[in-house]
């Protein structure tokens, strides 16, 4: 997606400038601050806090798969925890039937997820919207089923534990190494998501998503397009599949419930739908929500007393929170964000110019 | 040899004659006006050259035959269309709009685009260099970075006029372009149709109900009604034809229009 020009100062003088990340000095200097602050933050941190920033970076990964697909490419998802625990099984089998390494377990989680992708994008070359989703919540349930199988025939009935990975001699533990390794992938998968967003794939997605006809007669491959949304998007699931398995050291079924494809959805659209910004926000808003309700509650005079009903709470409050962004704020974080930054760009004024007035 | 040649073509919903025995030939560099009363199945005849619907007949392009392409192909092969409603992506810039009627002309693979590779930069870097010349040649310049959702929609027909010579077509279909257009908007519709066909001598199909435009500009004119060939010639004869002015223009005379 091609950017504004800069309002005053910054001067382009060839079309690939326009395609920066990175343009400005303001926009470095406060990139490098702000990736400092991250590096920094595992030796400040408390082991909690670190698990918090790991989670983030998780549910990041997922979120970020999911907006391309739903976000961009237009096409509804009910399946993103069937690919997560695609992924985490394929890791974890993998682990227990033949001891593989990590590089290993790995790449072949991404493949079976980018498998798995076809498998549940086919439906959406004949289905569209309700009808895809819950397509692609069937293929949920046949994955969770299939992990159930294997987990009760080969008498993990409680889980299966994996060990923690080692790459040559070196074991992954710790916080914060898996910190470091975390933010990576994350950090890798936004640069991934905003590179093809900002080519012709992206552009296609966008088109796709708004007028499928339209986009055919353009020249644009709209059944292969659509695949190639589904394969990615899912890759990257089954890869944050993987991670989250070695991460906690252990696979379960009962971790990827129906609930956790309602987490991932209202991440992207708490965030903001058709931003890759509002899927990170998304992912930070999800993910911290429940602890700090926790902790409101936690500090409540008597508090001993709500300790039971904390779960319930819980729910509640998050499907309070999901109606009041879809009634309020439809386009999420993002929106709230974009309006403050709006409100100082254009102070003292308050609308921007009539787009062509200028003609 | 002919541009776009039709021969025979048939149409039909269920039990509904859409098109009957439509044939007609687009010579290089003409400028070939299709009109007709509403419903008579000039935009059904546009949808089924770029294969959106799948008509019965022959439709050769330059010598081909596509009648058995998919749109995409079709599209591949050099026919470029705007589309009666305009049809544009309205969340996305004009620009962008436009890049994406480039689509078909780009060649690298997801696998570069996701790393943006030097090759992927160089690709779009030399389309977005084609597509402002495109905005130039459209005098779009001050809008590119708008909304297409938020314009005009006489500016939005201009975005879809760009949006299809982005594909660098060797025919273009135009699907009422004035329509909806005011008068000063017109004037510069028709330079711009001129323009096309004097500077990139592209032939050109032109769905128009606007006659005196139709009278001026088109190098050749077919009528159509109920699906069925009424005339074809040239603009004087054809919108003086006893049978066209009764169909479609009514009973009074088209010089009562310009006088």
């Amino acid at each position: 997606m091609s950017r504004r020009p800069r309002a005053s100062g910054y001067f382009r003088t060839g079309y690939a400038q326009d395609l920066k990340l990175v343009e400005t000095r303001t926009e470095r200097w406060s990139l490098s601050a702000f990736l400092m602050a991250l590096l920094a933050f595992p030796f400040f941190a408390s082991p909690f806090q670190l698990d918090l920033a790991n989670q983030v970076f998780l549910a990041s990964i997922g979120a970020l798969a999911l907006m391309l697909l739903t976000g961009y490419a237009g096409q509804i998802s009910l399946g993103h925890a069937g690919l997560l625990a695609a992924g985490a099984f394929t890791a974890g089998i993998l682990f227990k039937e033949m001891n593989a390494p990590v590089w290993v377990t790995l790449p072949a989680a991404t493949i079976a997820g980018a498998l798995l992708g076809v498998v549940f994008g086919l439906p959406s070359l004949r289905l569209r919207g309700l009808y895809l989703a819950v397509s692609t919540l069937a293929l949920h349930f046949l994955v969770v089923y299939l992990g159930g199988e294997y987990e009760a025939r080969r008498g993990f009935s409680t889980g299966i534990v994996i060990d923690a990975p080692k790459l040559g001699g070196w074991t992954i533990s710790g916080g914060r190494t898996w910190y470091f390794i975390l933010g990576a992938f994350a950090g890798a998968t936004l640069l991934l998501c905003l590179n093809l967003l900002r080519s012709g794939t992206g552009r296609a997605w966008a088109a796709i998503h708004a007028k499928e006809t339209v986009a055919e007669a353009l020249g644009i491959g709209v059944a292969a397009h659509k695949l190639l949304a589904f394969v990615i998007s899912s890759a990257l699931t089954a890869l944050a599949g993987a991670l989250f398995a070695y991460y906690r050291g252990f696979v379960s079924v009962e971790a990827f419930s129906l609930f956790l494809t309602i987490q991932y959805v209202a991440m992207i659209i708490i965030g903001g739908m058709g931003s890759l910004l509002g899927a990170i926000l998304g992912a930070v808003f999800v993910t911290l929500f429940p602890y700090a309700i926790e902790a409101a509650i936690g500090a409540l005079p008597g508090a001993q007393r709500y300790a039971g009903s904390l779960f319930a709470v819980n729910y509640a409050a998050f499907g309070v929170v999901m109606i009041l962004f879809l009634v309020l704020e439809p386009l999420g974080l993002v929106g709230v964000w974009k309006r403050i930054q709006t409100y100082f760009l254009l102070w003292p004024f308050k609308h921007r110019p009539m787009p062509g007035s200028r003609r | 040899m002919a541009e776009l040649g039709v021969e025979n073509l048939n149409l039909r919903f269920g039990g509904l004659t859409v098109l009957e025995g439509l044939s007609f030939a687009v010579e290089p560099g003409e400028l070939f006006a299709l009109i007709g009363p509403n419903g008579a199945g000039k935009t059904s005849a546009f949808n089924c050259i770029s294969r959106i619907y799948k008509g019965e007949g022959r439709i050769r392009f330059r010598g081909q035959d596509i009648s058995a392409l998919s749109p995409r192909a079709v599209a591949r092969l050099g026919i470029a269309r705007t589309f009666q409603h305009v049809e544009l992506f309205p969340h996305m810039s004009v620009l962008d709009n436009i890049m994406t009627g480039r689509h078909a002309r780009l060649s690298t693979n997801p696998l570069q685009r996701m790393l943006f590779t030097p090759a992927v930069l160089r690709e779009e870097a030399k389309h977005r260099e084609a597509v402002e010349r495109i905005i130039e040649f459209v005098e779009l310049e001050g809008v590119r970075h708008a909304h297409a959702g938020a314009l005009p929609f006489g500016i939005q027909k201009i975005v879809g006029l760009a949006r299809a010579l982005a594909l660098e077509p060797s025919l273009l279909l135009l699907d009422e372009p004035s329509a909806g257009l005011t008068r000063d908007e017109r004037d510069d519709l028709a330079r711009f149709i001129l323009r096309i066909k004097h500077d990139l001598k592209l032939p050109m199909i032109w769905i128009e109900h606007d006659m005196q435009m139709v009278a001026d500009l088109a190098d050749r004119v077919h009528v159509l009604n109920y699906g069925r060939t009424l005339a074809s010639g040239v603009p004087g004869e054809v919108l003086s034809h006893p049978e066209v002015v009764a169909a479609y223009l009514g009973t009074a005379k088209l010089d009562a229009r310009s006088a």
